[in-house]
């Protein structure tokens, strides 16, 4: 049998790499974005209970799915340099020298920057289009959802224009959540009617909380003096969990609960429920406001006789003789 | 120095050192307080517990700390701890004797009664000579009277017991003065307030974080460090024994 001529092998490994490989990772790509796409996508966090929970798994597929071409190529590349281009016994010869190769170098540059100028437009349409994509906008927010208003802070519609407010006060270590327009009261369940847009307007008592309702996908800090809006619409009843996201603390890992989405009616019943159970205590809240400042209250003639001008809590008071 | 010698040198100093990461961590970072077990005093499906507040802790190396006591049910003593077990499905018939004056809440929301037997709390006031009549009440305005010392919450299972607390100038500069406020220490009769209350504990077991929601670390960041975050003085654990 006559021996293989070392130019012929030469020619025979180039064309296996510079067709072969190619050819494999466009088809393993393809795989795997549909597979990504596809299987993977629907089951991506946060899930799709809210609109802002669906908008963002919506990114993680479309993110997750053009990533994968390039995970792929880098591992078929791996795979393929360990089977085909190993040393083999015997083999003394050093590799080819590199010199560069101009077109690949110019198809990675203008690839990579159509990816990340892509991305970078993808990700300020989601950030718009979802009005905010659950995150807290501040107090003025730019992106509110579409056909609402805040016409309305002392009723509320299912279905109509005027948004629900929910206020989401954070304080050491518990979350307690305000509906100004049914009555004012406050409660330390969070409950949501499904289908009905909803503001939540975040804020804090004392040191920086974060409000995240993780499969709602909202999440937005809440600030001791700021209002930090952030919206939302559930798409499905049932419960979902509230996190505090920002460490507050050495109870911050006990702070959370669950929420609840029920059904319009089943909301519109709560919330008569709630007003009427809570009757006593709302009436000595303080009315309704988006900050709190705990440190200038009304407080009645004992307190002032006693020099408790102030709700409990100070700021480094510098005659106490323990300081931080 | 011979190389046997360099090698336990230096054997020796990396365990002393090991030695003294373990003492800091269990000494310092790992210590708790002592737990009160009360699971084997339930009887008929309930057990009593007798918690106390008090202006000041004297018995520690923090005496301007306001703080909880929690009653040994073998000694009689209050010892300071904030810790306690008790068995699962079981009513929970708690006592806290409040001798810290008031501070108005935070949030005045705290200032309701929820999550005990029927809704209320049963409140006298001891003005340093007599007891008023037990009284039920359901909701307290820190803010306009001068009503709450410290709360008692468990917001895991959606418990919040504001602890009233006396309820003049007078007896407000009256407090007990060393802790804990007993007749040991000669200050039982100082003016404070009684609280009792039930709950039921789950049916399962698990260790369940409560806390005062009055912000009475004084001098801390919104009054939330110090006592408010160290375990033993305004917050603690209760362990239910399934």
């Amino acid at each position: 049998m006559a021996a293989e001529s070392p130019t012929a092998a030469g020619s025979e490994r180039g064309r296996r790499d510079r067709v072969w490989l190619p050819v494999a990772w466009v088809v393993l790509s393809i795989i795997g974005c549909l597979l990504v796409a596809l299987v993977l996508g629907p089951h991506l966090p946060p899930g799709a209970q809210s609109t802002s929970a669906a908008s963002q798994q919506y990114d993680y597929r479309v993110l997750a799915t053009i990533a994968t071409p390039v995970v792929v190529g880098v591992l078929l590349y791996l795979v393929w340099a360990m089977i085909f281009w190993r040393q083999r016994p015997g083999d003394e010869t050093d590799a080819a020298p590199l010199h560069g190769n101009t077109k690949i170098q110019t198809t990675w540059i203008i690839g990579t920057s159509v990816i990340v100028l892509f991305l970078a437009a993808f990700g300020t349409y989601e950030l718009i289009v979802p009005a905010g994509a659950g995150a807290g906008e501040g107090p003025q927010p730019i992106w509110k959802p579409a056909g609402t208003t805040t016409s309305s802070l002392t009723s509320w519609t299912p279905g109509g224009s005027n948004i629900l407010q929910v206020q989401v006060i954070g304080q050491q270590w518990a979350w307690t959540y305000r509906y100004p327009q049914f009555g004012g009261f406050e409660t330390t369940q969070l409950m949501l009617p499904v289908g009905q847009p909803v503001q939540f307007n975040v804020t804090s008592l004392d040191v920086i909380h974060s409000f995240w309702a993780y499969t709602l996908g909202v999440k937005a800090d809440a600030n001791p003096g700021l209002n930090n809006v952030a919206y939302t619409t559930p798409y499905h009843t049932g419960y979902f969990q509230v996190r505090c996201d920002e460490l507050c603390g050495i109870w911050h890992g006990s702070m959370y609960d669950t929420g609840e989405v029920l059904s319009v009616p089943a909301f519109l019943k709560w919330t008569q429920t709630s007003k009427v159970q809570l009757a006593a205590v709302t009436k000595i809240l303080p009315p309704y406001a988006l900050t709190y400042d705990p440190t200038t209250i009304p407080a009645g003639k004992i307190n002032q006789a006693l020099g408790l001008t102030s709700a409990g809590g100070g700021y480094y008071n510098p005659a106490d003789p323990e300081q931080p | 120095m011979s190389l046997p010698a360099r090698a336990a040198t230096l054997v020796v100093a990396f365990l002393a050192v090991v030695a003294g990461v373990i003492f800091v961590a269990f000494k310092f970072i790992g210590a708790q307080p002592s737990v009160e077990n009360y699971t084997s005093y339930a009887k008929a499906g309930q057990v009593n517990i007798t918690l106390m507040t008090t202006p000041q802790t004297t018995v520690t190396t923090k005496p301007d700390w306001v703080s909880y006591f929690i009653k040994n049910p073998a000694t009689g003593n209050f010892d300071h701890t904030t810790y306690f077990e008790v068995p699962a499905d079981t009513r929970v018939n708690v006592t806290i004797l409040g001798y810290d004056g008031c501070t108005p809440l935070r949030n005045p929301l705290w200032g309701q009664v929820a999550g005990t037997i029927g809704g209320t709390e049963d409140v006298s006031y001891f003005n340093g000579k007599t007891y008023s009549p037990q009284a039920p009440v359901k909701t307290f305005d820190s803010w306009a009277n001068c009503s709450v010392q410290h709360t008692f919450a468990i917001p895991g299972l959606g418990i919040n017991v504001p602890v009233a607390s006396p309820t003049t100038v007078q007896e407000n500069n009256a407090l007990c003065g060393t802790s804990p406020c007993t007749a040991a220490n000669q200050s039982a009769n100082a003016p404070h307030a009684v609280v009792t209350f039930s709950f039921m504990t789950p049916k399962t077991g698990g260790t369940y974080r409560w806390q005062c929601f009055v912000p009475c670390g004084g001098g801390y960041l919104d009054g939330n460090g110090g006592p408010m975050g160290t375990p033993g003085y305004m917050m603690g654990e209760m362990e239910v024994q399934a």
